[in-house]
């Protein structure tokens, strides 16, 4: 939070004096808050101890999520060049692999899915979904 | 009087017409299957499909996300009672009965009652739609920037202090929410802000684009996280589901006891269906005549729970419609229906050609009950296979509806870049205990506030005493106060009812 408020310091102080009191006052909403949440903190550490604070964390599988977050990101960066149809097939695709989902449901996902998204976003909306620079489209 | 019963009138024919009906059938099949997913939220199903609303007429597009509202509140209870796993936090309670009655082979007759009291609590929630909804309206008309200035201040305050277990973390949504309302021209001198060179945040982070991110896509990685699991085969069942005169007629004052409790929850902003569950459960233990069944598969209980979270829609309508403020992640989603469809909730929704508009969503939402009982009654069997979709499927294909439908938005390559960092932003928010209603309600209600401030602050000449010169200004000051020391009084409701 403190990086946040930072980096909107500093992007405020770049701009006419006249229009920096309102994200001013923001950021110092902000800060003051987090100041507040770690005074709390700290008194909550005095009167229990200090715990590791990854009790949200409980469960959580590390590869299995940065892989997964990856993919998505790669996915996102892709579809421009790739096209919406063909890297979302791809993503899909490698994406069950990775979780071990078996074949059979793996094309039934992918028809279900691309069907749903055919008729409803190009057909009904009559979405122009990227088709990829690659493809000279 | 006339003009509004000639409006409700018209409402009723205007909802009657094909493409509602086929939105209402639509919109309550696609939300009892997002309703009986575990991991899937009323709210994630709502933002996911807001996209395909767009090219929708307004009151057509909200007749389709508020059955999706409906249905989803009831679906969850299907995972719920048969495979003892809430679909939604709001069918908890409804899981502590429901799975019992499945236990000893009364798992249609739980069906029944939590169709029939789903039907019954959200059908009585209109009542209230319909009486309070214009009289609050009219009220907001007499509104003006110092006034609208307090009331984006009230609907922060109370939602961030409500919906977090911690007020000060709801505070710090609430003002990362602000902060990121910032983004885009200054509204007053016209002055690009943080704007990274990107020409589409002229007006601002597309609304839209974050509820997606921050409901949807982080839902997607929050499955992402946990190992997969399989879940639970669902219980086969045999018995009836339609319930005797004389269960109905037992079930009645349940029903009618969880309407009050979840309507008045409903309109209070924060408190939503999952509080209003156990209340509705809590009560119906207090007052049933066989309360030695309570714990061991009691239909009074199935039916005091569900009654009272869905006659929790109704009631949170009234204050996103009326003032503008969203009192829980829900409504916040349906607000940004209506924002995408040009429209400003608020006392203007009830003027003009726009309360045609508002009349046939009330009609719709009427009828949507109707359509939720029939295709609820006719479809648990086939719902309950549904409820056993893996995580594995369910985590590609909702980040690829996602994509596509926060790209539908604008064909913007960049409002997908945007729904990605608010779906990160939002699982984060999720993991350190943050409130991701309060920053979505911050992003709507931010710039509302911040246009009342600076326009009083112009109209006074940099006078702030404007902001305290009228009575109407200190009743919102002194429901701030409230709504900062809510958080007591919720944690008390809330302990109490799950006692």
């Amino acid at each position: 939070m403190y990086g946040v408020c930072a980096f909107f310091l500093y992007m405020t102080l770049q701009l006419p004096k006249s229009a920096q009191i309102y994200p001013l006052c923001v950021i110092a909403l902000l800060a003051g808050l987090t100041t507040l949440h770690v005074i709390n903190m700290i008194i909550g550490a005095l009167r229990e101890g200090v715990t590791n604070g990854l009790e949200n964390f409980s469960g959580f599988v590390p590869s299995q999520f940065f892989t997964l977050l990856a993919m998505i990101v790669i996915y996102i960066a892709s579809m421009p060049y790739v096209g919406f149809y063909a890297s979302s097939v791809v993503f899909m695709a490698l994406s069950l692999l990775f979780l071990r989902v078996k074949i059979w449901q793996i094309i039934l996902s992918e028809i279900a899915v691309f069907a749903l998204v055919y008729c409803a976003f190009t057909l009904f909306l009559e979405v122009r979904l990227p088709s990829g620079t690659l493809w000279g489209v | 009087m006339t003009e509004t019963l000639s409006l409700m009138g018209m409402g009723f024919v205007n909802a009657l017409y094909p493409v509602n009906l086929l939105a209402m059938t639509a919109g309550v099949t696609i939300g009892i299957v997002i309703g009986c997913l575990p991991g899937l939220s009323a709210a994630m199903g709502v933002a996911l499909l807001l996209p395909m609303t767009f090219s929708m007429e307004a009151s057509t597009g909200m007749i389709m996300l508020g059955a999706i509202y409906c249905g989803a509140i009831f679906g969850g209870s299907i995972s719920a009672i048969l495979i003892h796993t809430p679909g939604t936090p709001a069918s908890a309670a409804t899981a502590i009965e429901g799975y019992q009655m499945t236990l000893k082979g009364q798992a249609g007759k739980a069906l029944g009652t939590a169709c029939i009291a789903s039907f019954f609590g959200g059908l009585l929630s209109c009542i209230s739609l319909y009486f309070f909804a214009p009289i609050l309206g009219q009220l907001a008309m007499k509104f003006g920037s110092p006034e609208y200035f307090w009331l984006s201040i009230f609907g922060l305050t109370i939602i961030a202090g409500v919906s977090s277990k911690s007020m000060v973390k709801g505070l710090m949504s609430g003002a990362l929410g602000l902060l990121l309302s910032t983004i885009g021209m200054d509204p007053m001198q016209g002055v690009k802000r943080f704007m990274f060179g990107q020409s589409s945040l002229y007006e601002g982070i597309n609304v839209t684009c974050a509820l997606i991110g921050l409901f949807s896509m982080s839902q997607a990685l929050v499955l992402a996280e946990a190992k997969i699991k399989q879940r639970a085969e669902a219980a086969k069942f045999k018995d009836r589901m339609l319930l005797t005169k004389s269960e109905l007629k037992e079930i009645a004052p349940t029903i009618g006891r969880s309407w009050i409790i979840g309507n008045l929850i409903g309109i209070l902003p924060g408190a939503g269906a999952s509080i209003a569950c156990f209340m509705g459960y809590n009560t119906a233990r207090q007052f049933s005549k066989r309360k030695e069944l309570f714990g061991h598969g009691s239909y009074e209980g199935v039916a005091g729970s569900e009654a009272a979270n869905n006659a929790v829609t109704g009631g949170s309508l009234i204050p996103m419609l009326t003032l503008g403020i969203p009192g829980e992640s829900v409504t916040a989603v349906l607000m940004g229906g209506l924002i995408i469809q040009g429209l400003t909730p608020g006392p203007n929704l009830f003027v003009g050609e726009t309360a045609k508009m508002t009349y046939t969503f009330f009609a719709g939402f009427v009828l949507i009950q109707f359509f939720m009982l029939g295709i609820g009654l006719l479809g648990c069997r086939g719902f309950a296979h549904i409820a056993r979709l893996s995580d594995a499927i369910l985590i590609p294909s909702v980040t690829i509806l996602c994509v596509v439908g926060s790209f539908a938005i604008h064909q913007n390559y960049v409002d997908v870049v945007i729904m990605l960092i608010f779906g990160v932003i939002g699982w984060l928010s999720r993991k350190f205990g943050l409130n991701n209603a309060a920053i979505v309600l911050a992003l709507i209600l931010g710039p509302i506030g911040e246009k009342g401030l600076r326009r009083s602050l112009l109209l006074s000449g940099g006078d702030p005493s404007i902001l305290f010169s009228t009575p109407v200004c200190w009743v919102l000051i002194a429901l701030c106060v409230l709504g900062v020391l809510s958080p007591v009084l919720m944690d008390r409701m809330t302990s109490k009812a799950e006692e």
